[in-house]
């Protein structure tokens, strides 16, 4: 840190922040620099996300300070950090598809004349000016919802210019944007940093943040592990730092043995939008790939690459547009997740709290939730079937008759793995295995995958963390805007690899390594 | 750059057991209001604790238990049915036209026999019970608009069966050997009025469903979490389907015990009974939002209504104070459901005797 402490617009200082299960930051210490692109990295679940809304006055943290200037602040409300002059265009944008892009503009903070009557010329002069200044003039009278993403983004960014923002926080702006788009929006980032604004970005994508980025922090499970300005930063520092090792140091897992006969086979496949015919738009496009009974095959892919509906579609959850899904060679015409867990296969979501868990149950419940079939429950049977499976699992829980809400993270998923076992599934499939997960929990849950797989299960997964993908797959098939780019086995699966085949602007033709099983 | 953890606060430990019981009283406050109030009338009015009494207050508080019963599953998985005081107005007057008007087969009328009667009658009910969960399950119509339609189409309908007229007599005639109707709400069983045994077996009923099989755990996943659930593999429009049946059900045999109270069916019977049992059922501390409560609950929630409203007559208080009381019991009852909630999250971690961080 040989910059002055004069360079340092916006500080938090051993800030964390607690969740019912988690910690999702532990005493981060984070410096805005003035003037700069501070770009924040990390994986899903690092915590940068949390770290932003503390910054941006939406959560307030447990403990620790934020200093602006030099001086500690308060941000109850995203209000306050505006005044403070701090705005943040979300990941999700906020955009009023119903209303004008002045009315867009001027949401909440609407200008007004004699105190009622809204000042329509002027919010519509200062909606042009704003627009103007990223070099993009729209007609303000248009309704937002016609606008592509991209200038959907950019009437947030215009919002944000009106408010005199000092300090403006991007999080993964270019996740949904074309190519076109994304170089458009680099050049207002160009443009704003020489009128003075400090950004900061977050991103997944290395490419860009190494083009754009003045300042790197890397967040790694809560916790800051690396900090440099651009000049001593390159990719194999960021791969290093987020995944936690260096790139030579590789998890090295006897591989199992699989029946040569595979369990799933998906060919073609192809899952659009409701009323979007448009293959070109398509969620998963032309996908093709087969598990084998005792295999473990993950999915890697950085977001919206069409992981989640990917997995939806072959439990059941979610119809194709169209190709077929074998198990067993038989091919399976699944109406609901209900006939895709009568068939033997289990979806683990992604989001356990929205999708997985039901919070008033309690754990024994949630464990045997779909597993009775009987008209009558068999309580001693059920207990002693919960007993064991939570045992196996080493879900750490003093009792099963608490509500489900008591336990962490990682138990939580562990209940919910245990709830498919307790069907006695033929196919696995678990959407970012380890979300919000502490580090020994996930080792807990890698081991008892494991050992699953071992005894004949077949295990699909997604993940967007490339740690976990090179920990747990026995082969990898990298997602890229819904088409596979990669199919690599466990010799070939390295950082480089992974990221080339999920970043937009790889190759579409899938790269295929010899020793690695076909698609 | 480095950083330290920072320990986690103190949790003081607390004895489980003192927990568990301080919360077992937050639970069963409905219980402990029931007995408050019947005390504190029984005191207040003499003539309250006595069989006489008691007997007549129980006729009346099976009449909204039962329907509490049917309402609590509805409302068990975020649901709610409007259309069951239409539903028993509609099954007392199918009822009461087989039985008064018989059935006309070329030109001459057959009456069906009692039980032959009661059947259809349900059948009726469970018809709209039926199109209730079939508008809510698979037409994805709200439970509130979808039961508000049939309250409307149920109402309708027990008015067109006789022209809005009321049917007397539902007595029968010996020659029609259909005599038996009025025995199902007048008679008595072992000292206990027949609705109140009706209203022991649809509990006991209810109470081994929710408890003791798969669907009544399934009707709690999908009130927790309907999402989740249709992920675990539950069918949640059968679910859903049943309940909206098992409601109808409950309010087909109200309106049967009604008009076999009356010896008459009055089309208009029932009008604002979805309004008491809704009460009961959140009064016993059934959450609207689905997932939490229980029929025992409910049970204890019309209990209560039923207390509070013969008390009040009883003690001469006027009709128009009975409602704001009432309006305020229900209000105060929420509230404090609300706060339990609150309180329970706050001890839970003190139940696992650990921190929830785990591995932390």
């Amino acid at each position: 840190m040989s910059l002055m402490r004069n360079d340092i617009i916006l500080e938090a200082r051993a800030v964390t922040r607690r969740y019912p299960g988690t910690i999702a930051l532990k005493a981060v210490d984070f410096s805005v620099y003035r003037n700069q692109v501070n770009v924040l990295i990390g994986e899903n679940g690092a915590g940068k996300s949390t770290l932003m809304r503390i910054l941006a006055g939406v959560e307030a943290p447990d403990e620790g300070e934020l200093l602006l200037e030099g001086a500690p602040i308060a941000l109850a409300s995203p209000r306050e950090a505006v005044q403070h002059g701090i705005s943040i265009v979300h990941q999700e944008l906020s955009v009023f598809s119903n209303l004008d892009l002045a009315d867009n503009i001027f949401a909440g903070r609407e200008e007004v004349r004699v105190g009622v009557v809204v000042d329509r010329k002027r919010e519509e002069e200062r909606s042009l000016d704003a627009l103007r200044r990223l070099r993009k003039p729209m007609n303000v009278r248009h309704q937002a919802g016609h606008l592509s993403l991209g200038s959907r983004q950019l009437v947030e960014l215009a919002r944000t210019l009106d408010q005199r923002t000092k300090i403006l926080i991007l999080d993964e702006p270019t996740s949904a944007l074309s190519n076109a788009e994304a170089q458009a929006l680099f050049n207002v980032i160009d443009d704003l940093k020489r009128s003075g604004v400090t950004i900061i970005y977050i991103s997944h994508r290395l490419n860009e943040l190494l083009h754009l980025g003045d300042r790197f922090t890397v967040l790694r499970s809560g916790r800051v592990v690396g900090e440099a300005p651009r000049s001593d930063v390159t990719r194999q520092w960021i791969v290093e730092r987020m995944s936690g090792r260096d790139a030579a140091d590789r998890v090295t897992e006897p591989s199992v043995v699989v029946e040569e006969l595979p369990l799933l086979r998906v060919e073609r496949l192809t899952i659009a939008t409701s009323g979007d015919e448009q293959a070109e738009r398509a969620m998963v496009r032309d996908v093709s790939l087969s598990v084998r009974a005792g295999e473990i095959l993950g999915i890697y892919g950085l977001l919206g690459a069409g992981r989640t509906e990917l997995l939806e579609c072959i439990a059941g959850l979610t119809a194709r547009t169209s190709g077929a899904i074998f198990l067993r060679d038989v091919l399976l015409q699944l109406k609901s997740a209900a006939d895709g867990v009568k068939a033997g296969i289990h979806l683990v979501p992604e989001d356990r709290q929205r999708d997985g868990l039901i919070p008033h149950l309690t754990i024994r419940e949630n464990i045997a939730l779909a597993a009775a079939r009987a008209f009558f429950i068999e309580r001693k049977k059920e207990t002693a079937a919960t007993r064991r499976l939570a045992k196996e699992l080493s879900v750490a829980a003093p009792d099963l008759e608490l509500p489900v809400t008591a336990l962490s993270g990682g138990n939580q998923q562990k209940v919910l793995i245990a709830r498919c076992l307790m069907c006695s599934p033929s196919l696995l499939l678990l959407d970012e295995p380890t979300r919000g997960v502490d580090v020994g929990a996930k080792a807990d849950i890698y081991g008892i995958l494991r050992k699953l797989a071992k005894q004949g299960l077949g295990i699909l997964f997604a993940s967007s963390e490339i740690e976990e993908t090179q920990a747990l797959a026995d082969r990898v098939l990298v997602l890229c805007q819904g088409r596979i780019t990669a199919n690599l086995d466990r010799t070939h699966m390295t950082d480089e690899a992974l990221f080339a085949a999920a970043s937009p602007s790889a190759p579409t033709t899938p790269r295929t390594y010899p020793g690695a099983a076909l698609a | 750059m480095t950083t330290t953890m920072v320990s986690p606060p103190r949790t003081p430990r607390v004895r489980t057991t003192s927990v568990r019981t301080a919360l077992f009283i937050l639970k069963a406050r409905a219980a402990v209001v029931l007995v408050a109030l019947v005390l504190l009338f029984s005191y207040l009015a003499p003539a309250f604790f006595t069989a006489n009494n008691l007997t007549i207050l129980t006729k009346h508080v099976a009449i909204s238990a039962i329907l509490a019963i049917g309402m609590t599953f509805t409302v068990l998985t975020g649901g709610i049915d409007l259309s069951v005081g239409s539903v028993a107005g509609l099954a007392g007057m199918v009822a009461g036209f087989l039985l008064t008007q018989g059935i006309a087969v070329g030109g001459v009328s057959h009456y069906p026999p009692t039980l032959i009667c009661i059947a259809v009658a349900i059948a009726v009910g469970l018809l709209v019970g039926l199109l209730n969960g079939w508008l809510i399950s698979k037409a994805g119509v709200a439970p509130f608009i979808a039961t508000l339609g049939t309250l409307y189409i149920a109402r309708g309908g027990a008015l067109l069966t006789s022209n809005g007229k009321t049917f007397p007599n539902l007595a029968g005639e010996a020659a029609r050997g259909n005599t038996e109707f009025p025995s199902l709400g007048q008679t008595f069983l072992c000292g206990l009025p027949m609705p109140v045994w009706i209203m022991l077996l649809l509990f006991a009923v209810a109470v081994i469903v929710l408890r003791k099989t798969p669907l009544g755990r399934h009707i709690y996943a999908v009130g927790g979490n309907e999402r989740a659930a249709q992920l675990a593999g539950i069918r949640v429009p059968r679910v859903k389907l049943f309940t909206y049946l098992a409601s109808a059900l409950c309010a087909a045999i109200v309106g049967l015990i009604i008009a076999s109270q009356l010896e008459a069916a009055h089309p208009a019977t029932g009008e604002s009974f979805e309004l008491n049992a809704i009460a009961a059922v959140v009064l016993g501390g059934t959450s609207l939002m689905g997932g939490r409560g229980s029929v025992g609950g409910s049970l204890i929630g019309a209990g209560v209504i039923g207390v509070l409203s013969d008390g009040l007559v009883m003690l001469g208080v006027s009709e128009f104070w009975q409602m704001v009381i009432k309006g305020i019991v229900i209000v105060a009852a929420v509230a404090i459901d609300q706060l339990q909630s609150r309180v329970q999250a706050k001890f839970l971690p003190l139940l696992l005797g650990s921190e929830p961080e785990g591995a932390a």
